[in-house]
């Protein structure tokens, strides 16, 4: 065997674990949508490896990567959950904050102002409601800044490709997290008669809070078992 | 014989005579006042991230001019904007435009130098002296386009100020700074610079004489600003016939009028030791108490 065919099968092993990790990331990231409540098939979902290098391998186009893109809308269940309940004071409440999410992964090497700009223009130009940015690199902490100084137009998430190899909520260490509704949260404080403040917390820049796109003030249940109770609830509001 | 008088405590007032506000007008008022500082904090914040990314596509001006000769304009616009900024946020500014390919000196017009080479660090120094001798990681190598912008852009950082913008007193805020190569002077450039003159002259001149009125009288903290501290300045009037000074009144003071500065009379020593001096004249001889 020649150094020129050895290199080429070099080549081609390295491209096919860089396929692999994109579709392990790629496949995270679709079931966090859709545990968020976002409309989505479950074919789309768990697609295998080769169905996936068959979608993005077009001859001609660009790497795998820039086309890693797509968008989901909220189902009826998931508004159902973020409605705003009428009140006496207020019979008539605003809409349900969510709306169409664009998931895009972004090829570039280091991620600066520049390019978290045009992200927020993409998505304020195309009336997405939510936008996650999937990079390879750590994004600059003044390009972080942006997030909060767009916040009134378009709501940006960001994670990293490495942290999504993985689906944590998966592991058996991690108890499942159900995000309550508006309703559900008023009930459980008035059955425990608590002030918000009054629950265990959790943080917004948790990792599974991050999954779910928590927002501050939302309360998530939490159930663990429990060798003694068998279930065991647990109520935590983000802060 | 039992009084219904009631017995008085002696640790605390009942009511402190300066409280006429209740206490929730004052709670009110500490909280704006908090609120108020977090928010200049966040506009300032806001601020430096825009100036950040309009600097990032500087120099605007083209061809002539470059790092060692940059346009009016720019320069003046670069020093006005670096204002607010850190050390850190300027660090910030040289990653930013190293992201996009630029020399990290924002007057540098030229993109920054980059070698194919791999490799995380680089030695540098090996054919001069021993202290010149450095290991270095590459990527602080490759931040600018020649070691002359590295030189310009460093001169510009050790001007800023580490202290946040937001804490800065009323003198920061009118900080200079000096580039190493300032724009050379053209003709319409002294031109513009006499404009400058007659309009210093006119509005920014009396901010700045204000904001050192202000640094003078001591009120330059937010305390000052927001009104925390009230401070009332009453002149006290007086309503009397002015009279001429007559030779009368001063006639006691006829051999020391010679030291009177502004009508002041300074004395040598403190009251004490000189009343202590005439005590002891009284005495007959020097003190003799320690003798048995």
């Amino acid at each position: 065997m020649s150094t020129d065919e050895e290199k080429a099968k070099k080549q081609r092993e390295a491209g096919e674990r860089e396929a692999a990790r994109l579709w392990r990331a790629w496949r995270t990231v679709h079931e966090m949508v859709q545990d968020r409540g976002y409309e989505l098939t479950d074919e789309e979902v768990k697609i295998s490896f080769d169905d996936f290098k068959e979608k993005f391998s077009n001859p001609g186009e660009a790497g795998i990567i820039e086309q890693m893109k797509f968008s989901a809308r909220p189902s009826d269940a998931m508004i159902v959950r973020y409605s705003n309940p009428p009140t006496a004071a207020d019979p008539n409440p605003p809409s349900p904050d969510i709306g169409t999410i664009w998931i895009e992964f972004l090829p570039d090497s280091s991620v600066g102002i520049k390019q978290m700009r045009a992200f927020a223009q993409y998505l304020s130009a195309n009336n997405f409601h939510t936008g996650i940015l999937i990079t390879n690199v750590n994004i600059t902490p003044a390009a972080l800044k942006i997030i909060p100084a767009v916040a009134a137009e378009t709501r940006i998430e960001c994670f990293v490709e490495s942290d999504l190899l993985v689906n944590i909520t998966h592991h058996e260490l991690v108890p499942r997290h159900v995000l309550l509704s508006k309703e559900e949260r008023t009930a459980l404080l008035q059955r425990y008669r608590l002030k918000d403040t009054q629950l265990p917390r959790i943080q917004l820049g948790d990792p599974v809070a991050r999954y779910l796109g928590l927002r501050r003030g939302q309360v998530v249940k939490i159930i663990r078992k429990s060798e003694t109770a068998g279930r065991y609830a647990s109520y935590r509001l983000c802060v | 014989m039992a009084t219904a008088k009631q017995p008085k405590s002696i640790l605390k007032k009942a009511t402190y005579p300066a409280t006429t506000s209740s206490k929730e007008d004052r709670d009110r008022e500490v909280a704006l006042y908090h609120a108020n500082l977090i928010q200049q904090r966040k506009d300032i914040e806001l601020n430096i991230l825009l100036s950040t990314e309009t600097l990032i596509d500087y120099p605007l001006a083209k061809a002539p001019y470059d790092a060692s000769n940059p346009s009016l304009a720019d320069a003046t616009e670069f020093k006005r904007l670096l204002r607010p900024f850190q050390p850190s946020d300027y660090d910030e500014l040289i990653h930013e435009r190293n992201i996009n390919e630029k020399c990290g000196y924002t007057l540098c017009p030229n993109p920054r130098v980059k070698d194919g080479i791999g490799g995380k660090y680089r030695i540098i120094g090996t054919n001069g002296k021993a202290k010149d001798f450095k290991v270095v990681e590459k990527e602080e190598l490759e931040k600018w386009c020649s070691e002359v912008c590295a030189k310009r852009a460093l001169y510009v950082r050790v001007q800023l100020s580490e202290s946040p913008a937001w804490e800065r007193e009323a003198a920061g805020s009118t900080v200079n700074i000096d580039l190493l190569d300032e724009p050379k002077p053209v003709d319409g450039a002294i031109v513009e610079g006499l404009g400058k003159m007659s309009l210093d002259g006119g509005t920014g001149g009396k901010q700045q004489d204000v904001a050192n009125l202000a640094l003078e009288r001591g009120d330059t903290g937010m305390a000052a600003k927001n009104g925390l501290v009230d401070v009332k300045v009453q002149e006290k009037e007086v309503h009397r016939p002015a009279q001429a000074p007559s030779l009368d009144d001063l006639s006691g003071r006829l051999d020391t009028m010679h030291l009177t500065l502004e009508g002041h009379t300074p004395e040598f020593g403190s009251r004490r030791e000189r009343r202590h001096a005439e005590e002891l004249e009284d005495d007959d001889g020097p003190d003799t108490d320690w003798r048995m």
